[in-house]
């Protein structure tokens, strides 16, 4: 396992499209994470004149909440990830570098292994990140901390994690299935932000919540935020285990599907 | 003692209604330098690929060293199949340590085998940057690394200008004299026929003849025979042990006799079964006349 995710490293360490990607992820992310609240805030002033109550301040960054609000607004980004996943897989079948991968002497499985390792590990790596700077914030914007405060609410770090895994799998699904990047990214945004939708809108009720990416959606649902009571809306503050069971059966789904694919197919 | 180290057993395979390969068999033994001869589109890299996993079979198997095949059996095999392949922002190095790395091979090995196909001053590189005629090196270096118990390479000097094939053609003699196996699949018979011990010629996915290659040059009598009912005729014809059919079509059939045979015995045979006989004629051609005419047979329909 070592060795395939070593490989898969000195695949993407020269890769510049990855390492392009990668920094605009961190830098919109971390960016907007950092500037999140003045923005709030004003835009909290601006509302809060006509408002019937008074509008408080609010601190996104204050523990534990800041777990959620972190992740929740992360969750909005993971479509770049998505396409990092996307060149890799992609790049192999454009190169034709999986053929010879396999000629050389991997077999089709540990093929699969080895872009489900990176991809659990660009997942591990934007958790981690997500940590670093939810912590680092919430130590400073926090007034009281206590330690049972930082870790009351890390659940939803876990469920982030479990958010992207299975998110990235799905993109990994798509690049293997239509073997070109451009036309992979292109069925992903329409996959997501229309037929989807679609469906959603012509299932009856909650059984939109079986569809894929908004089970991994509905994970980590957004924040109670002062803003959000004021215009009445009241979300949950937990991770559902409904929506855990229904994203990790789609995971295993789509890892499945892949195993099938790979199998199957001539390269 | 010879030792097996490719047995391919009834192979086919289908595209759709095209049938790439034709229950092919055949067997390399170790040592070899093993030619696989056949126009373009004969199925030559099908059956590459097949043996070495990137292309599933529809049906029929093959062994690798007598065992079912596993990725261990390719680590144990060097291999370019079709064009050189390669991650093209890497240099050279790079490249080959994933191939190292998939290989289990050590790092070591890297300059040696691209000093041993002259890319060692090119090594920092990137792959993009090469011509066509250093990639195919690079592919040689690469199926060298692990220290391989068999090469196989697909069509090595095609594309290639006259100074790339030749440079090639060193390459693989110097290989080919360490007494490693070595299969090498090309449309060239010039090629083949230069380096390899053994050959097998491939037409349209099956195969026409399979054996040493000074037999491919030894002119051979054949006898073309036809008759009112070709169906009947070319029956007995399949069932008689001491010919071999070569060629069939609507009018005529060509086949090979047995050396101690001669065509009155065929005429006596063809008698005997009842079958009459409206042409019979001999003819001296060698294997290699019989390639270079399917050669500009696949030749005419593809310009
Ligand atoms: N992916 C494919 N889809 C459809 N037909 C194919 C495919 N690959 C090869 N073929 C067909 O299979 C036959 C054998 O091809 P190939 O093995 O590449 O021949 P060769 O290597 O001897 O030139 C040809 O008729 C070719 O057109
Ligand atoms: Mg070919």
């Amino acid at each position: 396992m070592i060795r395939l995710l070593n490989i898969e490293f000195k695949k993407v360490i020269y890769n510049k499209t990855f390492w392009v990607l990668l920094g605009l992820y961190g830098i919109i992310l971390g960016g907007i994470l950092i500037g999140v609240q003045t923005f709030i805030n004003e835009l909290m002033v601006d509302v809060g004149k006509d408002a019937p109550i008074p509008v408080s301040k609010i601190s996104l960054y204050e523990f534990p909440g800041i777990w959620q609000n972190f992740t929740f607004l992360a969750g909005n980004f993971k479509i770049i990830l998505a396409m990092i996943v996307i060149i890799i897989i992609t790049n192999e079948y454009s190169y034709k570098t999986i053929r010879q991968n396999i000629v050389t002497g991997m077999s089709r499985m540990d093929f699969l292994m080895s872009k489900l390792l990176m991809t659990f590990v660009i997942s591990l790596a934007a958790t981690i990140f997500i940590f670093i700077l939810g912590f680092i914030l919430g130590v400073i914007n926090t007034p009281e901390v206590t330690f049972l405060m930082i870790f009351e609410k890390t659940v939803f770090i876990f469920a982030y994690l479990l958010e992207l895994f299975a998110f990235l799998s799905f993109a990994l699904l798509l690049g293997l299935l239509s073997k070109r990047s451009g036309f992979a990214i292109g069925l992903f945004f329409l996959y997501y932000y229309v037929i989807e939708r679609f469906i959603n809108y012509k299932l009856p009720d909650d059984w939109g919540d079986f569809l894929p990416l908004r089970a991994i959606a509905n994970l980590i649902d957004t924040p109670n935020t002062a803003l959000m009571k004021l215009f009445g809306y009241n979300f949950r503050e937990v991770v559902a285990p409904q929506d855990v069971i229904v994203v990790l059966s789609f995971t295993a789904l789509f890892i499945y599907l892949m195993f099938l694919i790979l199998k199957k197919r001539d390269l | 003692m010879s030792e097996v180290v490719l047995s391919i057993d009834k192979l086919s395979k289908r595209y759709g209604r095209i049938k790439a390969l034709d229950e092919l068999s055949l067997d390399i033994e170790k040592g070899n330098i093993f030619g696989i001869l056949g126009p373009n589109g004969s199925g030559k890299t099908t059956t590459l690929g097949i043996v070495l996993d990137a292309i599933n079979a529809t049906s029929g198997s093959f062994k690798w060293f007598g065992e079912t095949p596993t990725k261990n059996h390719r680590k144990k095999i060097g291999a370019i199949l079709e064009s050189p392949v390669f991650y093209p922002y890497m240099s050279a190095t790079k490249n080959l340590e994933i191939i190292a790395e998939i290989k289990s091979a050590s790092y070591d090995q890297i300059p040696e085998v691209l000093k041993t196909v002259d890319l060692f001053e090119r090594r920092n590189s990137k792959f993009r940057t090469y011509s066509l005629g250093m990639k195919q090196r690079l592919a040689i270096a690469a199926a060298l690394l692990g220290k391989p118990e068999v090469l196989i390479l697909d069509e090595p000097t095609n594309g290639l200008d006259p100074k790339g094939i030749s440079e090639i053609r060193d390459i693989i003699k110097k290989i080919a004299s360490v007494g490693l196996t070595l299969v090498l699949a090309s449309h060239l018979l010039d090629e083949v026929q230069k380096v390899c011990t053994h050959v097998a010629i491939l037409e349209k996915g099956k195969k026409l003849f399979s054996g040493r290659i000074n037999e491919i040059l030894k002119e051979t009598l054949y006898v073309e025979v036809g008759s009112p009912d070709m169906k009947a005729l070319h029956a007995s014809l399949s069932i008689f042990n001491k010919v071999q059919i070569v060629e069939a079509d609507d009018n005529v059939i060509a086949v090979k006799l047995d050396e101690k045979m001669d065509s009155s015995e065929l005429n006596k045979y063809l008698l005997e079964k009842g079958i009459s006989i409206s042409h019979i004629s001999i003819k001296k051609k060698s294997l290699e006349n019989y390639f270079l005419e399917l050669l500009a047979e696949s030749h005419d329909k593809t310009s």
